[in-house]
């Protein structure tokens, strides 16, 4: 431990700590991970910000899919999530999904979670996109604060070390390859070391890689980048939901989520000559629709010239009680009003905005990566969603798969390798370099969202991707300068953000089909359930598109 | 795009003995949040500024700062050119980024137990307006029972309730709440003013979680005094004197034409212990035209009962005050008592409309009174500025009354919410902090419209304190003297 303290170019790691298993992340996902984690024992869980005010859990809305009616069954959920997700989910998470989302939520409300409840003393659900049957369980419009809030009491309970405004930087292996630990900042810059038997990523996605996004500020990628340095596989990467209700103004607040629930509670949407267009792009499900085929027919008719002056459509809930929208949207109600907008009496206006990424670090339903040691949930993993993510699986899928994270990572053995000196050699050597770079990392973070957004959005083709590709790759190379050893993070932080930003790029130039989230212009749309190809994938030493035999 | 001056706070533990004020000159978009102004400080001006923020959308409560001296949610304020930006009133980690962690700490965790099932409905509704909270900690920066007690802040009182409400819980929140200062809050509601998702704590937590002790016979014995008084005396005050109902007939006919007409609620204080007030009150609408009535069957408003959590009698009261006015056919009820006003402005549903005194002469027109010869600064009372929302109509009066008028910080005098006789060390301590806000407008007079604050902040300063009122009188008096000396 002596070479870890000592002094190497002004940097030094400044605290070491031991866990069996370490967590990275504290939104639903790790925070669900720590929890049964720590009936094994030994738990440390990190967390770039203070616990419960980060990641996208504490921001979700709508609500937490689960079967747990007689009408219901976990059959037709899964079918609504496969359908959903253009048949590219894997089918064996999609099963953990559907199977254990009603485990989870009576966990939840064991454990004190204030969901809304039916007359009839039931967990009251409301109607979702592309589900047939109303699943979504809800606490108002504030599900994934109320989830988040339940979990860190219950965590409260338990002996998980909680590091806070811990930020980690970088994964750490042992001499046999496996994952052994995690490299990170605190709050004044200083270095520390975590040590562990089992690490889980629970990092959440990454859509702050684009100019307008539903993410909190802590929706960076690291977790994308920092396992792919690591060595994991992702798959899938080119799959960005485009939520098609992000808000148009102010400027500053373009991109914050309107929830789906608005259009669950009976939102319509009308373009600027008030015609209520989605009956050209789906008749059926209307405004219900999945949120692919939505964001798609927005974009569309704001590009067609339908669209409002400020470039987006109409949502209206004016036609519903007054009553319902205080009850129910009460988030909605107050963001609106603090822009002077009372959307109980005038519509909302929206246009689509980067709203989750489906694809992420392949896994097992044990949460196993690619790389021994390794375990992700939640958002930064992928395959339980495929092309499309429905509406409500989310806040699932990090309970369940947070769950399923934290039991395998406790149940792993004592690891006997050493962690590499080298390695965190490597790491002082890049923050020092930070110390002595030249280029803001604000100017290459705003370049970055635009590129992204303009040329890796809804509507892609391979040129654009291209052009893409080469100028993030420049972006990544760019001497990015800290102003102070606080300042390292940030550094850090828009490194991980042009990795995850070439990683979906890189992943779009590979598939060559539309399907779900990912619109090529230059491409065929395929038969979803009958497409050649199945998952892209992406490491250091590989990348690819994954082709499947066709039924005949 | 816009150009705005912010000025920020700045300090650095490693290298400042202290913090002090920057000022940046920046761009922002149109409609740009105080967090907006931040970045931009960040992106052009000094990288190293420290300051949270993650959600952008007012729903994780990491960005709170005080902006102009007020907390707020940097993420949701309007950005505005001038403005000075503060962290929270707690220990400083380094420039706007402040120490939560004490306090988060205090907020209780639910103990589930074992047996538990899902709530009903019911349950589910009385406890979502606690539940909002995003621990933001703005309520507890500004709460003033804080600067003086070891008050736990406003937010661990809500979720004392919150648990207290959930059949789940199987913890002792009375208890709790009790060891986190549940008799410390005045209610003087500046938590409820500064919350971002507008949680009534003192209504919604407070004043039930004392309901609940009180039901536990745990209310303190100072308050149990007063209740047993309401309930054999009808008043909440002890009789020193002749009483002001005593003093006048039930209708007070005004001087010349009659331009209105009001009922008159005195109110203990008024009633039993500064009746003068009272008296002066009435020779103010006699002079203005109104005509009061006075119902000498009116009872205490049940206020000192409701903030101590005594309510087991206050329906009684509450019917009593209703028909008296009522049965009068009375339209308009007037209160002089801060106190009383939010009372049954809030807590009654009356067939009446009930408005302060300031409000009554604001619309019907004061005749100008000669200005006393006097420097007078004005105490918002809490009942009156945030439990009824007037803070303009009473300055107005008062620049009528007198030659010159200085603002000073508005902040509880610490005699609300029973704390004055349940808790008497903390309401002179905050009563001492007011007198320092009184001597630093070098003021000759302080001026409230609430007996309770004017009685209990004389005991706390050596600057007199009068009602409004009595200025307005003064000032009538002044002008009669000075007509006669001219005549």
């Amino acid at each position: 431990m002596v070479l870890y303290n000592a002094p190497i170019n002004k940097m030094l790691v400044d605290e070491i700590v031991d866990a069996h298993v370490l967590v990275i992340g504290s939104g639903g996902a790790g925070v669900r991970a720590a929890i049964e984690a720590s009936r094994y024992g030994g738990v440390v869980l990190v967390s770039k910000t203070i616990a419960g005010k980060g990641g996208c859990t504490t921001m979700a809305e709508g609500g937490f899919n689960a079967v747990l009616r007689d009408q219901d069954s976990v059959l037709v959920h899964r079918e609504d999530t496969l359908k959903g997700g253009a048949y590219l989910n894997d089918p064996a998470l999609v099963d953990a999904l559907t199977h254990e989302a009603p485990e989870r939520i009576a966990d939840l409300i064991r454990w004190g979670a204030v969901f809304d409840v039916t007359d009839d003393r039931q967990v009251a659900q409301r109607p979702f996109g592309g589900q047939r049957f109303p699943r979504t369980c809800y606490a108002g419009d504030r599900t994934g604060h109320e989830m988040i809030m339940t979990l860190l009491d219950r965590l409260d309970a338990t002996d998980t070390r909680l590091y806070q405004e811990v930020s980690v930087i970088d994964l750490i292996k042992d001499e046999n390859g496996a994952v052994a630990g995690a490299i990170a900042l605190d709050r004044d810059g200083s270095l520390m070391l975590f040590r562990s038997d089992a690490t889980v990523l629970a990092t959440g996605g990454g859509t702050q890689a684009y100019d307008i996004s539903t993410n909190s500020a802590a929706g960076t990628g690291d977790g994308f980048a920092m396992a792919y340095r690591a060595g994991a596989e992702l798959i899938d990467m080119e799959m960005v939901q485009f939520h098609p209700t992000g808000a148009v103004y102010p400027y500053d607040a373009r991109g914050r989520l309107v929830t789906e629930a608005v259009r669950g509670e009976g939102g319509i949407l009308l373009n600027a000559r008030r015609e209520r267009f989605m009956e050209r792009y789906d008749p059926e499900r209307m405004e219900l629709s999945t949120r692919d085929v939505v964001a798609r027919a927005i974009a569309t008719e704001v590009l067609e010239g339908r669209g409002t002056n400020r470039g987006g459509v109409y949502l209206d809930v004016t036609h519903l009680p007054r009553e319902r929208i205080e009850a129910r949207l009460p988030v909605m109600l107050e963001q609106f009003l603090a822009y002077g907008v009372d959307i109980r009496r005038e519509p909302m206006e929206v246009a689509p905005t980067a709203h989750h990424i489906m694809g992420g670090l392949r896994i097992t339903p044990e949460c196993r990566t690619t790389i021994p040691g390794l375990f992700a949930c939640g958002e930064v993993s992928g395959g339980v969603h495929g092309a499309n993510r429905l509406g409500g699986n989310a806040l699932a899928e990090t309970q369940v798969f947070g769950k399923r994270a934290g039991e395998f990572a406790g149940r792993s053995p004592e690891r006997n390798g050493q962690v590499d000196a080298g390695q965190i050699d490597e790491k002082i050597h890049m923050l020092d370099a930070f110390l002595e770079g030249t280029v803001s990392p604000a100017t290459v973070r705003k370049d970055l969202k635009l590129t992204m957004w303009n040329q890796a959005g809804i509507f892609r083709n391979a040129p654009d991707l291209r052009t893409a590709l080469a100028h993030i790759r420049g972006l990544a190379d760019q001497r990015l300068c800290a102003a102070s050893t606080a300042n390292l993070l940030e550094c850090c932080t828009v490194r991980n953000m042009c990795t995850t930003a070439s990683l979906i790029v890189r992943c779009a130039l590979l598939r060559p089909e539309n399907r779900g989230a990912h619109v090529r212009r230059d491409a065929e749309k395929t038969d979803p359930a009958t497409s050649p190809f199945c998952h892209t994938y992406a490491s250091i030493s590989r990348e690819g598109i994954e082709r499947r035999e066709v039924p005949a | 795009m816009k150009e705005i001056t912010l000025r920020v706070a700045r300090y650095d533990p490693a290298v400042d003995d202290e913090p002090h004020f920057e000022e940046y000159t920046v761009r922002v978009n149109e409609g740009a949040r105080v967090l907006h102004a931040l970045h931009a400080v960040h992106d052009e001006h000094d990288p190293t500024l420290a300051y949270r923020y993650c959600c952008g959308s007012g729903q994780c409560g990491s960005c709170a700062v005080r902006v102009d001296g007020t907390p707020g949610l940097a993420c949701m304020e309007e950005a505005r050119d001038g403005m000075t930006i503060e962290p929270l009133d707690f220990p400083i980690l380094k420039d706007l980024t402040v120490d939560m962690s004490p306090v988060i700490a205090k907020i209780a965790r639910i103990c589930p137990a074992p047996d538990a099932g899902l709530p009903t409905q019911e349950e589910i509704e009385a406890i979502k307006p606690l539940r909002d909270c995003i621990e933001c900690l703005s309520c507890v920066s500004a709460c003033p029972a804080l600067q003086v007690t070891d008050f736990a802040g406003p937010t661990v009182l809500r979720q004392e309730m919150r648990l207290a409400l959930d059949p789940r819980d199987s913890g002792d929140r009375i208890t709790d709440a009790i060891e986190k200062g549940l008799f410390y809050c005045t209610t003087c509601k500046r938590c409820l003013e500064v919350c971002p998702k507008e949680i009534d704590v003192p209504g919604k937590a407070i004043e039930k979680l004392r309901e609940i002790a009180n039901r536990r016979g745990l209310t303190l014995p100072r308050h149990q005094e007063v209740a047993k008084m309401v309930q054999e005396t009808g008043r909440s005050v002890e009789r020193t004197k002749t009483t002001f109902l005593e003093q006048v007939p039930e209708v007070i006919e005004p001087i010349g034409p009659v331009r209105g007409e009001v009922g008159f609620f005195v109110g203990c204080m008024f009633n039993g212990r500064v009746p003068q007030t009272a008296l002066d009150a009435m020779e103010v609408m006699k002079r203005n035209g109104i005509r009061v009535i006075v119902p000498h069957d009116q009872v205490c408003c049940g206020s000192p009962l409701i903030r101590t959590g005594q309510t087991s009698y206050v329906a009684d009261l509450k019917q009593k005050n209703i028909e008296a006015f009522a049965r009068r056919g009375i339209k308009t009820v007037m209160t002089i008592c801060a106190g009383c006003g939010a009372t049954l402005k809030n807590d009654y549903e009356t067939p009446f409309v009930v408005k302060d005194v300031t409000e009554i002469l604001t619309e019907y027109g004061i005749e100008l009174p000669a200005k006393l010869d006097i420097t007078a600064t004005y105490h918002d009372p809490c009942h009156l500025l945030r439990g009824q929302g007037i803070s303009e109509e009473p300055r107005a009066l008062l620049r009528l009354g007198v030659r010159e008028f200085v603002e000073m910080p508005t902040q509880c005098c610490g005699a609300g919410g029973g704390v004055r006789s349940g808790v008497p060390e903390e309401a002179k301590a905050l009563g001492a902090k007011r007198d320092e806000c009184i001597k630093a407008t070098g003021a000759d007079v302080v001026v409230t419209v609430c007996p309770f604050c004017e009685f209990h902040i004389a005991d706390c300063t050596d600057t007199p304190v009068k009602n409004l009122v009595t200025v307005l009188l003064e000032g009538y008096k002044k002008k009669d003297a000075e007509r006669k000396g001219s005549a």
